[in-house]
C-alpha cells in the first residue's frame, strides 16, 4: 500500500481489486429458446416477473463481431500436434443511432468451468470492457481474425442482479434482415465477482418460474461443436 | 481537461531531485498551490512473430478509470481508450503478446495549480530498477480545448516559468500532418484536444528516453 | 407468504403440463391408449385439487381498493394489457401536478410580492406592455435575426414562456442567457467541455476561474446595455459585445500587450471598442 497522496500504479490497484473479489469476472449463464409465435407470451410473463415493471421492456438492437487470436506455434505446441485454443474476443455496438455516443463493448469469454455438474448454471470467465470505436481496427492490426458477425435485436429485462434477454439473431449487414431461425434466444445471466455462487441458486429459481414456456438450461458447447452442420 | 504541452527539461549538471526542487520553489514563488501527486506509466507489449507491431498500454492518474493503448505497426498508430479491465485482458493475450518489463517507464511527481493552469513536474524512471532517465514537465491549460487558440498564451506562461528552456515553437506533435484518408490531412493544432493527445505526447517522449542508453547529463530540450 | 405463492405457482405449472400431456396423447389417439388418457385425466384432476388447495391457503394481501381499474385484471387481450402501465403513469403525473400546484399555492400566499400578474377579479385588466412581456413568437423572431460569426444560438424553454438562449461561441465557451420577454435576467458562462444541459447547471458556477470572471463581466455589461424602452437594441448590442469573447484565449490585452496577468487572460471587453483588457489594466 502506498502513502496517502501517492497515486498507485493502475495495474497494482487493479490486481488488488481482483484479490478482494470486487471485479465482476464470472458469468453465470442459462440459455433456452422459444418459437416466434410464442414469444409474446414469454415477454408478457417476464414483464410481470421483472423489476422494470412500469417502463416497457428495454429494447436493443446490436451488432456483434467475434475475433479470434491464435497464439504463435512454439516447440511445445508443435510437439502436441495441436494448436492451443484461440482466444475469442467479441465486440458489440448498438445499431441504434440514438446510442451513437455510447462506447463499444469488448468482451472476453473463457471456457466453461469444468466439474460443475452440480452447479445449477454454467459458469465461465468473462470480462466486459467499454472501449472507443477504434477497437475493431485495433484488434485487426493486432493480428486477430474475424470469425463471424451478426446483428441481434430484442428485449432486456432486469430482476435484481439478473439480466434476462429475449433476442432474435439476424445475419449481419443485410438490409432485409434475414433471421437465422424461427425462434428467439432467451438468456438469463449474471456477471459477478468470483465466489458469488449464491446467485446461481436465484437463477435456478427464476428459470423454474418460466417453465414450461421456455426451458432454460446449461448448454454444453462442446457437445454442440460435434453436431455436423453445413 | 484542456490543452496540455509536454516539455523535457535539461538537468544541467544537477541531479533530478534538485531540479524538481528548484522548479517547485519557482512555482510556489509564483503563488501556485500544491495539488497532490501524479503518475503516468507506459508498458510495451510485443509479439515475437510480428516484429514491428507493438502495443503501448498507458495509464494517466488524471483519468484513473481509463487505460490508453496505442498500437504501433511501424506505419500507423491506432489509439484505443478502454476501461481498467483491459489490463486483465492483456494478461490473457500473454501467449501472443508479452510485456517487456525492462522497458516499462513512468513519470511521476508533484502537481501544482496556478489559476486555471495545472503544472506537473515529472521524474522519468525506467524498468523495475527505477533508473532515472530525465525530467518531463507537463503544462495544462484547462479551460481551453483548441491548441491553436491558446498556444500564444501558453508560450507566454511557459516562458515565465521555464525561462530560456521554454519551447518557442509549437511542438511537432501538433503540427505534423496526419493522413485521415489518402486525400485528406489534418493537423492536431486546430483540432479539439482529447485526453489521448496527452498520452500520445508522453509516448513520444517515453520512446525517446527508451532509445537513449546512458544516463542523461547535458540534455537539450527538443522543440 | 412467499412460500405459499411459490407452491401455488408450482401447482399451476404442474396442472398445465399434465393438461398438455393429455393433448399430446390424444393426438396420436388409439384405443390402446385409452387407459393412458384415463390416467392423465386422473392426474389432471389431482393436480387441479392441488391448485385449489394451495389457492385456498393463500391469504389475500390487503390491497387498497383500485376502483374500476381492478377490472383490468379480467382483460385477457395482450395488447390491451398495456393500459395498466399507461394508467399508472397517468396517475403518477396527476399526483405530481397536484403536489406541485398545492406547493405553488402556499408559496404564492406567503409572498405578497406579486411578480405574476394574476387577478381573481373579473375586471378587465389593463394590458401591460414592456420589455418583459414580449410574446414568445416575437422573441424567437428577433433572436433568429442575430447572425454572428462563430456563434451558434439555440432557444429552449424549460419554463413555459420565458426563453433560455444557449450560445456556443466557436470552441471557446458556452453561455446561457435567461430572458424574461426580451429583458436579460441572468447569464451563465461555462467552459466548452462543461455541461449546460441540465436546468440546474444554469445556477452553478464554472469550474474555471476564467469563465467565472467572464460571467461577472457579462453581468456588468448586461446592466450597461439595459434599456427598458429599446429592449431589442439592448439585447442586440449585448450579443454583439459578447461575440467578441471568441478571441478570449488568443488575443492579448490592448493595454499591457500581454496574454496573462495573475494567471488569467484578458477577461474584460471594452463595451464600445470591444478591445480585450485585463480586469486590472482597466484603470
Amino acid at each position: 500500500m502506498s502513502s496517502e497522496n501517492q497515486p498507485t500504479a493502475a495495474m497494482d490497484s487493479l490486481l488488488q481489486a481482483l484479490q478482494v473479489n470486487i471485479i465482476p469476472n464470472q458469468e453465470y449463464l442459462l440459455q433456452g429458446s422459444i418459437l416466434d409465435t410464442q414469444v409474446q407470451r414469454l415477454l408478457h410473463r417476464l414483464k410481470g416477473l421483472c423489476d422494470n415493471v412500469e417502463t416497457a421492456p428495454e429494447q436493443f438492437f446490436d451488432y456483434e463481431v467475434c475475433f479470434s487470436l491464435r497464439a504463435p506455434m512454439n516447440e511445445q505446441t508443435l510437439q502436441m500436434q495441436q494448436a492451443p485454443p484461440p482466444l475469442l474476443l467479441r465486440v458489440r455496438r448498438s445499431n441504434d443511432p440514438a446510442d451513437s455516443h455510447m462506447p463499444f463493448q469488448l468482451r472476453y469469454i473463457g471456457n466453461p468451468e469444468l466439474g460443475d455438474a452440480k452447479r445449477p448454471t454454467l459458469v465461465r470467465a468473462s470480462f466486459d470492457i467499454s472501449c472507443s470505436p477504434s477497437i475493431i481496427d485495433f484488434l485487426t492490426e493486432m493480428g486477430c481474425r474475424m470469425e463471424f458477425e451478426y446483428t441481434v435485436k430484442g428485449y432486456l429485462f432486469r430482476k435484481g442482479r439478473m439480466k434476462i434477454t429475449v433476442s432474435k439473431i439476424f445475419k449481419a449487414m443485410n438490409m432485409n434482415q434475414e433471421p437465422l431461425s424461427q425462434s428467439y434466444l432467451v438468456e438469463l445471466s449474471v456477471l459477478a465477482p468470483s465466489g458469488s455462487d449464491a446467485v446461481a441458486e436465484d437463477m435456478r429459481v427464476f428459470a423454474e418460474k418460466l417453465k414450461p414456456l421456455v426451458i432454460l438450461e446449461k448448454i454444453d458447447y462442446k457437445r454442440l461443436a460435434t453436431v455436423p452442420y453445413d | 481537461m484542456g490543452v496540455t504541452i509536454l516539455v523535457p527539461y535539461p538537468l544541467e549538471k544537477k541531479t533530478g531531485p534538485e531540479v524538481i526542487e528548484d522548479l517547485a520553489k519557482r512555482l510556489l514563488a509564483m503563488q501556485a498551490t500544491p495539488a497532490g501527486q501524479f503518475l503516468v506509466d507506459g508498458d510495451i507489449f510485443d509479439n515475437p512473430t510480428m516484429n514491428k507491431t507493438k502495443i503501448h498500454v498507458m495509464h494517466n492518474s488524471e483519468y484513473p478509470a481509463s487505460v490508453f493503448s496505442i498500437l504501433d505497426n511501424g506505419q500507423k498508430q491506432i489509439p484505443l481508450i478502454t476501461d481498467l479491465i483491459f489490463d486483465l485482458l492483456m494478461l490473457k493475450v500473454s501467449p501472443t503478446y508479452q510485456s517487456k518489463k525492462s522497458l516499462k517507464i513512468e513519470s511521476k511527481g508533484p502537481r501544482y495549480e496556478l489559476g486555471d493552469f495545472l503544472i506537473k513536474l515529472g521524474s522519468v524512471t525506467m524498468s523495475q530498477n527505477q533508473n532515472f532517465k530525465g525530467i518531463l514537465i507537463e503544462v495544462d491549460y484547462r479551460p481551453c480545448l483548441v491548441p491553436a487558440l491558446c498556444w500564444d498564451l501558453m508560450r507566454e506562461f511557459m516562458q515565465g516559468f521555464l525561462g530560456q528552456h521554454a519551447p518557442t515553437t509549437v511542438p511537432a506533435y501538433f503540427t505534423t500532418n496526419i493522413p485521415m484518408n489518402p486525400v485528406q490531412h489534418f493537423q492536431r493544432y486546430n483540432d479539439t484536444y482529447q485526453p489521448i493527445d496527452t498520452v500520445q505526447q508522453y509516448l513520444e517522449h517515453f520512446n525517446n528516453f527508451r532509445k537513449q542508453t546512458q544516463a542523461p547529463m547535458m540534455m537539450t530540450p527538443r522543440n | 407468504m412467499e412460500n405459499q405463492i411459490n407452491t401455488a405457482l408450482n401447482a399451476i405449472k404442474n396442472l398445465r403440463s399434465s393438461v398438455s400431456n393429455i393433448f399430446e396423447t390424444t393426438i396420436s389417439s388409439d384405443i390402446s391408449q385409452l387407459i393412458e388418457i384415463q390416467d392423465s385425466i386422473a392426474a389432471v384432476s389431482a393436480n387441479f385439487k392441488d391448485v385449489e388447495g394451495s389457492i385456498n391457503n393463500l391469504t389475500i394481501p390487503a390491497v387498497p381498493s383500485l376502483g374500476n381499474t381492478a377490472f383490468l385484471n379480467y382483460e385477457t387481450d395482450l395488447e390491451k394489457q398495456n393500459m395498466y402501465s399507461e394508467l399508472v403513469n397517468g396517475y403518477k403525473w396527476y399526483e405530481k401536478t397536484h403536489q406541485y400546484s398545492s406547493m405553488a399555492s402556499t408559496m404564492l400566499q406567503h409572498n405578497s410580492l406579486k411578480r405574476s400578474y394574476y387577478s381573481t377579479s373579473n375586471k378587465r385588466r389593463r394590458l401591460l406592455t414592456g420589455a418583459h412581456t414580449v410574446p414568445p413568437k416575437l422573441v424567437d423572431q428577433i433572436i433568429s435575426t442575430f447572425n454572428l460569426n462563430n456563434m451558434q444560438l439555440k432557444i429552449y424553454r424549460p419554463f413555459a414562456t420565458n426563453a433560455f438562449l444557449h450560445i456556443n461561441l466557436s470552441r471557446v465557451l458556452k453561455a446561457a442567457i435567461i430572458l424574461r420577454g426580451l429583458m436579460i435576467e441572468w447569464i451563465t458562462v461555462k467552459g466548452f467541455n462543461e455541461s449546460l444541459d441540465n436546468v440546474d447547471d444554469h445556477w452553478t458556477e464554472s469550474r474555471y476561474a476564467v469563465f467565472r470572471k467572464v460571467q461577472k463581466a457579462a453581468h456588468s455589461a448586461m446592466l450597461h446595455f439595459y434599456s427598458p424602452t429599446f429592449a431589442e437594441l439592448a439585447i442586440r448590442s449585448f450579443i454583439t459585445w459578447f461575440g467578441s469573447y471568441s478571441t478570449l484565449f488568443s488575443e492579448p490585452c490592448k493595454k499591457c500587450g500581454k496574454h496573462l496577468l495573475n494567471g488569467l487572460p484578458p477577461t474584460f471587453r471594452d463595451v464600445r471598442s470591444l478591445d480585450p483588457i485585463h480586469e486590472e489594466c482597466r484603470n
